[in-house]
């Protein structure tokens, strides 16, 4: 039905609906300091493309690859014309999904292929760099998960191939096209949090990260999370999404990075940590303190961007002030009497004094629209924003305009990650390396 | 069962200390308007903070009431 209306206007109503609440035509400059890589996709050009549509194919089709389906199916201006996958049980799931779509077990032959416009890449992160740069030099536009590459070299030869070519490259960073995390981060860069002072995230899960093999054999087809030679572990699957926000936050990238990483409770054969912490310090003094466990899950998800005068929760879209003028003046004053009552300590100054974390009252970045779900979701289970850069993408594939941002975004984030591994893995602090730097880098 | 009868006097003496702690809960809150820069219209929308503090307040002046009887009695006695 939704599917429906969505032909009948033309356009994509989700991404339309997306840049109007945004207030793109109001604050068009205001936002585009903000978030350039939406001046791709702005409602007019949305409006040039008629009912164009971009004619895609998916290589590999395992259980992301099959949620990007779904979300093609609600694109009006998105064409699923080939699937591509080596291991046939997920080939078949998405074929179920879209019949229509050709099918093959290698990518070569897609790319190859002049009906094709567009590319989606949801392999496992060693084949990310192979793939794309293969489908950039066969003139394929190209939409690739995160992280860019496994390797550091892999991603500066990504950036180069992009820097050459006039394709439209997207990596799936989905937090820039997340409506409360572009809210969010306009409301930080308008000094409502006051001075960002610094930055904490953590990914903490209580499972073992395993999918079930068929046959022993498959083990490091299938958990390929598990193995260094098809991954980076906690850091390339998750920190990558939240470094990029920190970096986006301070407007600038660390200039050095320490961190251990161990396996500390799935002790099962597997090769990349379950337990990592790594610090990311600016030149400034402000770090990041990222966390991931996979054996516990008390504490979620959370991207915390920490003010002077507040505290931005990015994941629940929630915003804390140190001191809430937002109360009522009686309240604050019934809470300041409270305090001095219940939290004097007359024998000496307060220094001392254990500091439990206070209640604070949540400000909702989008009035009316937070649903918190334990902080393992957002705002909308399925608008995390990957519908949304999708969708970009598929206009992308038909205007031929690049994104402005999205791949400088990806790029510094993933490095990071791999310099985050390698600092865990050589148990030392080390520097940005001058060879990865790039233009884009404000240290 | 006995009645319980309050002379008009005492109803009227309990009323205008409702009252005073009414007004003196509307003036606190008057205070927090200009000392956190609120608005004025907080003085209608947070009445019922109003309403509690006047009560607490109402109920904090009993053992004080009760002390100042206290002493009246017994500076009574003492003159007798």
């Amino acid at each position: 039905m939704k599917r429906e209306r969505q032909e009948e206007s033309g356009v994509d109503l989700n991404l339309r609906r997306f840049i109007k609440n945004l207030g793109y035509i109001a604050g068009g400059a205001a936002l585009a300091a903000t978030v350039p890589w939406l001046s791709a996709c702005t409602p007019e050009k949305l409006q040039e493309i008629g009912r164009r549509r971009a004619r895609v194919a998916l290589i590999g089709t395992g259980s992301r690859g099959q949620y990007h389906i779904h979300n093609l199916k609600l694109i009006p201006h998105a064409q699923i014309v080939a699937l591509c996958d080596t291991y046939a049980p997920n080939l078949e799931a998405a074929h179920a999904l879209c019949p229509e779509a050709r099918v093959c077990t290698d990518y070569r032959r897609l790319l190859e292929d002049k009906e094709i416009d567009g590319v989606i890449i949801s392999t496992p992160l060693n084949m990310h760099a192979p793939i794309t740069l293969d489908a950039l030099a066969a003139g394929k536009h190209v939409f690739c998960e995160k992280a860019m590459a496994l390797t550091l070299d892999e991603c500066k030869a990504v950036y180069e191939a992009y820097q050459r070519t006039d394709r439209a490259l997207y990596f799936c960073m989905q937090r820039m096209y997340d409506e409360k995390y572009i809210r969010g981060m306009q409301l930080i860069h308008s000094g409502l949090i006051g001075e960002v002072v610094g930055m904490r995230c953590h990914w903490f899960r209580n499972a073992d990260w395993r999918r079930p093999v068929p046959s022993p054999e498959l083990e490091r087809t299938i958990n390929w999370r598990l193995y260094r030679e098809f991954s980076g572990g906690l850091m390339t699957e998750l920190a990558c999404h939240q470094l990029e926000v920190c970096n986006w936050a301070a407007k600038k990238m660390p200039q050095t990075i320490v961190g251990m990483g161990d396996i500390v409770y799935w002790r099962d054969g597997r090769e990349v940590w379950d337990s990592v912490n790594v610090t990311y310090r600016y030149s400034d003094g402000r770090k990041i303190a990222y966390e991931s466990l996979i054996s516990n899950k008390y504490n979620g998800m959370e991207d915390q961007i920490l003010g002077n005068l507040g505290t931005m929760d990015m994941t629940r879209g929630l915003y804390y002030l140190e001191e809430d003028r937002s109360q009522s003046g009686v309240r604050q004053l019934i809470g300041q009497v409270r305090d001095r009552v219940f939290a004097s300590i007359p024998a000496a100054g307060p220094s001392w004094r254990p500091e439990l974390r206070s209640e604070y009252m949540p400000h909702p970045v989008i009035e009316g629209a937070v649903h918190v779900n334990g902080g393992q979701n957002m705002i909308g289970v399925d608008e995390d924003g990957s519908d949304v850069i999708l969708s970009a993408f598929c206009q992308s594939c038909i205007t031929g305009e690049k994104a402005e941002n999205v791949v400088e975004e990806a790029y510094c984030s993933t490095v990071l990650c791999l310099l985050g591994n390698r600092a865990m893995e050589e148990r030392r602090f080390i520097e940005f390396p001058d060879e990865y730097k790039i233009p884009y880098m404000k240290f | 069962m006995k009645d319980i009868i309050i002379p008009a006097a005492a109803l009227c003496r309990e009323l205008r200390i409702a009252v005073g702690c009414f007004l003196a809960a509307v003036a606190v809150n008057a205070g927090a308007v200009v000392a956190y820069e609120r608005p004025w219209t907080e003085l209608f929308s947070q009445i019922g903070y109003v309403i509690v503090i006047a009560a607490v307040l109402y109920l904090l002046l009993w053992p004080l009431r009760l002390l100042g009887r206290g002493a009246c009695l017994l500076g009574r006695r003492i003159r007798k």
